[in-house]
């Protein structure tokens, strides 16, 4: 290797490399996809992680900070160097992006720091990575409870699938399609739609002449408010249930009320509905700081990282000691209580929402608990 | 001239070793971000050839580098093989569809190349999302290996950034080796002015094949190393935002040189990182960056270092010993045959019917008013243009459906009306671009700096061609139809625009020329240049030929008269 | 079935028209500076941020009866974006005039980043809606339910056309953007100011992206990634209309809309966009000068 003076490395390291932070106080970087097409998720997680810390600022000295991992995990996996050169992450907030965990994953191991998502990918969790923790129920848990109520609560014998050509769509497709199957209902009409598309009759056509007795959606939060708009405008009344992307606020202010009715979402938790005073006083103060609603993914976040300083305040003092406390313990969230399944998975429950045709406000129809059976364990 | 294309190879390799020395000192992060860096000069560098060095807007770039990096990836999941081996495979595969590709798409123009590629890149990208079970879908396929040489698994981000900048310093000699002189001066004048390219001898669809496959190659090499060292590849290497990068890149580092490429990528692959503070902000502030950089230097930053760099000095012409004349019978023979040339465009017959004959040895004049089809003739002789009926026959073949550079090859010649400038080439290099292929570099320098001794460019070896004045620029533009060694020279207008001095010395070198064999076709409107210096007077007017014969034949005849003199005496 | 075939084209003719609006704007600007603009599709995603901003203040007025905000809107984002035209050619064309072409292609890609996220940075990710033109009601045609909003496109979209096209070919002004765009220093010679004339050109494209955006805004809703993939679609149209041809251009956009509805209710979105990649390369390679011929000869 070729010695080089002081100088030039010393020139290195500022202009090519900036200096790294301060090492004293607990370092929590959030690396989310602010800019792209999950900029709306990964805005939500981004507010939720900063609310929890913020609040926690007056007890505990927590250093955060906010990098974009936008759309490929290219940038992830840099956003994840980056942070692990800036000091000694105790714990990092990771994007909701499946594929990009997908690399981040083998990094985090590495260095040994627990990353806390909202991405409901079923693979992150079936590689032997103890390193993750997602605290939004996956696919496993939220797709079922979609097919349950589907099943039994509305009973329909002949669901339609309109799902999307990401990650996110494809995971839920595979997923919702099987639980279908095995509760004796299976689809009988499927259709993947790109982000891109605009209009939805082509699709609602083919859907209506395989008649359906109830439509599922599992899209991301435009081309689910387009879906629904151009059915309830089309004539079709047929209920709808949807997947989280519905229940996101800013989903349901694309649609008048009318076109709501009969409309369900599936999510973790709907923050908005509810009315215990705690999560009222969440989704006020989220209002005060971010001029938004939140969302179960903001929630879910806020939650995974209060788990977290529940672990500082329990004396973890390295990232290996969060890891082992996030493994082991139960946490009463605002969402929901969490508990590993012992591969990652912290959120077993499942709500469902539905609109009345009056408010944008969902009412919670149906709580599914304990899906996957962790909490008899 | 060797040392210049050294000197500049030399160049390059330092400022791809001095961030690799900086890097190397730095923790991991730092040296991943060289390592990107790296991999994206690659991809860059392959943009270099075809679009800063051919001038084509491929917008397939970031296609290329997409199909790299799946095809290396999902090899390297699906079976047990070395980096390299599915490196090698990665790189043939997109080879192939480069080369598929390429056949009907690199003759469109560039507005229409430029989409063509683009939709071909968005076809991949809906391949890679929508054949689940192949790509992996919307996920992708994760789980790849890392990168490994000789069996050792490469885990180190040090090893890493090695492994890939060794690769670069392989890829930057490949292109420096490709575009060694005479070469890159012949694909200069290829990107410039394509039409003197052809008549020059130049396979054009050859050298954009090849180019076009060698960016294919370059790109899929940057793909796979990118696959290995994330891990898993998705369809995000094959959006457009990838391409996009790939085209800044290349711009804003300068894209005429092959350091443009690794300048550019450094910078760029740096840039987000330096902004991350902003935030959301920071895309605002690339977009800003590169908006100024072209605007600014539109060479790129490569461009402005360039400037200060000493251009080419005069060259010393070589005296050489004067060579034996090649053996040529004496006696004058039929070179060219055209029977029965017509030619039609937008209702009007500029050629009808036209029949012609050029003898070695000789000099023949062709006149006629505007639109009587002097200009269509030469074009169509020497292959810029086709005939619509009638046969063109050089010595022993026809040669009517053969491509303009093959006729140049066989002997064909010519010279332009308005002087069609290369803007990247200086006189010796623009001479030295024409000569033949067939012989060596050295014969080739040597022929250049004969005819160079020849010529009214002694002192002016070193000038860039548009900085030439435009007498001189016909000079050069009769230099470098010389350097194809022709034996039919057609000239089209050679002295407008020459003072009578200039005039003098050209008549003399027409003369010369037509002394050691060669058959000459002039077409000018200068009465006074003509007549002294030609064997042979043609006179066209509406397509066909009204008048030939010797310059008192011509005169004598009361029909050429009538329409080129009036009834005026001369 | 007839009233979802109806249906159907009804969709394909709207989709189609607001596409014919993206393409006119961004073949004007080719005419004039034989550049490609990457930044249209971007530019309609602004129109459409521009209308939701105004419809804020102009609703929150109640000066108009609910539901017409868009039609008085209209005029007001037409002279917003046609200043923003005029900043944008300052800005991405007059300091690279003399450069080669190519350099503004980066340029307006460069413009095409700072726009989307500057109004990424300032309005956040969420998706907005715009309102109506006139009403966002439907219409009940004995099976066929079309929406007014739809109608509304198509109206307002071929009334802007059709003054484009007036003022192109029957005006003065329309004279001499025209002989600006075909030889600049031609027109120069007889008096006519070229720079202006390109000006005033990109300001027409701009305004016309940005009623476009307008128009899908209430329809289809905006988000700051939805500008690429209007830009590729006007590309496909000029190209396949014959390159320089504004009536050309104009059909095959509103071909392209009515194929994509159309082949996906057949097949499938999928295979929809895969045909007219496949529609494109195939008239790219036997009839490149467009459905109709090329109206732009190559400058010598």
């Amino acid at each position: 290797m070729i010695k080089l003076p002081k100088l030039l490395r010393i020139f290195a390291m500022i202009v090519l490399f900036p200096i790294s932070a301060e090492a004293k106080e607990t370092y929590i970087p959030i690396l989310v996809p602010i800019t792209g097409f999950l900029s709306l998720e990964g805005t939500a997680q981004r507010n939720g992680a900063i609310q929890a810390l913020d609040e926690a600022s007056s007890s505990l000295k927590i250093k955060y900070e906010v990098s974009d991992t936008s759309t490929s995990p290219e940038i992830a996996v840099t956003a994840l160097q980056r942070a692990l050169s800036r000091g000694k992450p105790m714990a990092i907030a990771a994007p909701i992006f499946g594929t990009q965990m997908l690399a981040m994953l083998p990094i985090a191991k590495r260095a040994g720091v627990p990353l806390i998502t909202v991405s409901g990918t079923a693979k992150l969790t079936e590689l032997d990575n103890p390193f993750i923790f997602r605290f939004f129920p996956g696919d496993a848990v939220v797709k079922v409870a979609h097919a349950r109520y589907v099943t039994e609560v509305l009973r329909a014998k002949r669901p339609a699938l309109l799902y999307q050509t990401t990650a996110y769509g494809q995971s839920g497709y595979s997923h919702l399609s099987k639980a279908l199957r095995k509760a004796g209902a299976p689809l009988v009409f499927e259709e993947a739609l790109a982000p891109s598309v605009k209009d939805m009759l082509p699709a609602l056509t083919k859907l209506r002449a395989s008649k359906p007795d109830v439509i599922l959606l599992h899209l991301h939060s435009t081309p689910t408010a387009l879906v629904i708009r151009q059915a309830r405008n089309s004539g079709i009344e047929l209920p709808i249930v949807a997947g989280s992307a519905m229940h996101q606020p800013s989903t349901a202010k694309l649609l008048k009320n009318h076109q709501l009715r009969g409309v369900c979402a599936e999510t973790a938790a709907s923050p908005i509905s509810e009315n215990h005073p705690k999560l009222i006083q969440f989704t006020t103060e989220y209002k005060k700081r971010f001029q938004t609603l939140p969302d179960a993914f903001a929630l879910a976040q806020y939650d995974g990282m209060n788990m977290v300083i529940s672990a500082l305040r329990s004396g973890a003092k390295t990232a290996m000691d969060i890891r082992n406390w996030l493994a082991t313990n139960t946490f009463n969230g605002l969402a929901m209580k969490y508990k590993s399944d012992g591969k990652g998975n912290m959120g077993h429950d499942a709500t469902i929402v539905c609109y009345d045709g009056t408010t944008k406000t969902p009412k919670i129809t149906k709580k599914y608990l304990n899906v996957d059976g962790t909490f008899n364990r | 001239m060797s040392s210049l294309y050294s000197r500049d190879f030399i160049v390059t390799l330092i400022i791809v070793l001095i961030p690799l020395c900086l890097a190397l000192n730095a923790d991991s992060y730092g040296q991943r971000i060289m390592t990107l860096s790296g991999i994206y000069a690659i991809a860059a560098m392959g943009y270099h050839l075809i679009f800063g060095r051919l001038g084509a807007l491929s917008l397939a770039q970031g296609c290329f580098f997409g199909l790299g990096a799946y095809s290396a990836g999902l090899i390297g999941v699906h079976f047990e093989l070395s980096f390299l081996t599915c490196l090698l495979f990665a790189v043939i595969f997109t080879a192939l569809v480069a080369l598929i590709i390429a056949l009907p798409v690199l003759r469109l123009e560039s507005h229409y190349f430029a989409l063509a590629t683009l939709g071909i890149a968005q076809v991949a990208l809906l391949i890679a999302i929508n054949w689940t079970e192949v790509t992996g879908g919307a996920n992708g396929t994760y789980g790849i290996p890392q990168l490994d040489l000789f069996g050792m698994e490469l885990s180190s981000s040090n090893h890493v950034l090695l492994f890939v900048w060794v690769i670069l310093v392989i890829i930057v000699s490949l292109t420096f080796w490709i575009m060694r002189a005479p070469f890159n001066y012949q694909v200069t004048l290829l990107k410039d002015t394509p039409e003197v390219a052809a008549s020059s001898g130049i396979d054009i669809g050859r050298w954009r094949l090849t180019f076009f496959i060698m960016s294919a190659i370059f790109g899929a090499t940057a793909g796979a190393l990118q696959a290995y060292t994330i891990g898993v590849v998705s369809p995000a290497t094959l959006e457009f935002q990838v391409m996009v990068s790939i085209l800044a890149m290349t711009v804003i580092g300068g894209k005429n040189h092959p350091a443009g490429a690794v300048i550019g990528a450094i910078l760029l692959t740096h840039l987000p990182e330096w902004f991350r503070f902003l935030e959301t902000h920071y895309l605002i502030a690339y977009g800003v960056a590169l908006l100024c950089t072209i605007i600014i230097t539109p060479s790129g930053i490569f461009g402005l270092f360039e400037k200060f760099i000493i251009k080419n000095p005069a060259y010393d012409l070589k005296i050489l010993p004067s060579k034996e004349n090649k053996s040529v019978s004496d006696a004058s023979s039929t070179l060219l045959e055209i029977q029965g040339l017509s030619k039609t465009y937008g209702g009007i017959k500029a050629l009808k019917n036209l029949n012609m004959t050029l003898q070695s040895y000789q000099i023949v004049g062709l006149v006629g008013p505007n639109g009587s089809g002097k200009s269509t003739l030469i074009n169509i002789i020497s292959g810029l243009q086709r005939q619509d009926e009638g046969t063109i026959k050089l010595d022993a073949s026809f040669i009517e459906n053969t491509p303009s550079y093959k006729r140049s090859n066989r002997g064909i010649a010519r010279t332009y009306q308005t002087s069609l400038r290369s803007s990247g080439l200086d006189v010796y290099q623009a001479i030295l671009a024409c000569s033949s292929n067939q012989h060596n570099l050295e014969h080739r320098d040597n022929q250049t700096h004969a005819i160079l001794r020849n010529s009214r460019l002694t002192s002016k070896t070193g000038s860039m061609v548009s900085d030439l004045s435009a007498a001189d620029a016909r000079e050069l533009d009769l230099c470098m139809a010389l350097a194809t060694e022709p034996k039919i020279l057609l000239l089209d207008e050679p002295a407008a625009g020459l003072s009578s001095a200039e005039q003098q010395f050209l008549s003399t070198k027409i003369r010369q020329l037509a002394q050691s064999g060669i058959s000459i076709l002039i077409v000018d409107h200068s009465m006074d240049f003509l007549l002294p210096v030609v064997d042979r007077l043609i006179c066209l007017d509406q397509g066909s030929v009204v008048a030939e014969g010797t310059p008192a034949e011509v005169l004598a005849d009361p029909k050429a008269l009538k329409l080129y003199f009036g009834n005026s005496r001369l | 079935m007839l009233d979802i075939s109806l249906q159907l084209i009804l969709n394909g003719i709207s989709l189609g028209c607001a596409y014919a609006l993206i393409t006119l704007g961004f073949v004007l600007v080719i005419n004039a500076i034989g550049a490609v603009n990457f930044a249209q599709g971007d530019f309609v995603m602004a129109g459409g941020f521009l209308t939701v901003i105004l419809a804020e203040y102009v609703v929150a007025d109640n000066f108009n009866p609910i539901g017409a905000s868009g039609l008085i809107i209209l005029p007001l984002v037409l002279i917003g974006m046609a200043f923003f035209g005029l900043l944008f050619s300052m800005i991405a064309y007059k300091p690279l005039k003399n450069r080669p072409p190519v350099t503004v292609f980066i340029s307006t890609i460069a413009m095409g980043l700072i726009i989307q996220h500057s109004i990424n940075a300032g309005f956040g990710p969420e998706p907005q809606i715009g309102p109506a033109l006139i009403s966002s009601g439907t219409i009940t045609i004995g099976a066929l339910t079309i929406s007014k909003q739809q109608i509304s496109i198509i109206l307002s979209a071929s009334f802007l056309i059709l003054c484009v096209g007036f003022l192109m070919n029957k005006t003065q002004l329309g004279r001499k953007l025209r002989a600006a765009s075909q030889d600049s220093e031609m027109a120069e010679t007889i008096g006519i100011n070229g720079p202006q004339c390109i000006s005033i050109t990109f300001s027409v494209a701009i305004a016309l992206a940005g009623a476009a955006g307008l128009l899908l805004s209430n329809q289809f809703f905006v988000t700051t990634s939805d500008g690429g993939l209007y830009m590729l679609k006007a590309y496909i149209a000029v190209t396949l209309g014959g390159w320089g041809r504004l009536d050309g251009a104009v059909i095959a956009a509103l071909a392209i809309g009515l194929f994509e509805v159309i082949m996906a209710t057949l097949v499938s979105y999928v295979v929809a966009e895969a045909l007219l990649f496949a529609a494109l390369l195939l008239v790219l390679l036997f009839r490149p000068s467009g459905l109709f011929a090329e109206a732009i000869q190559k400058k010598t």
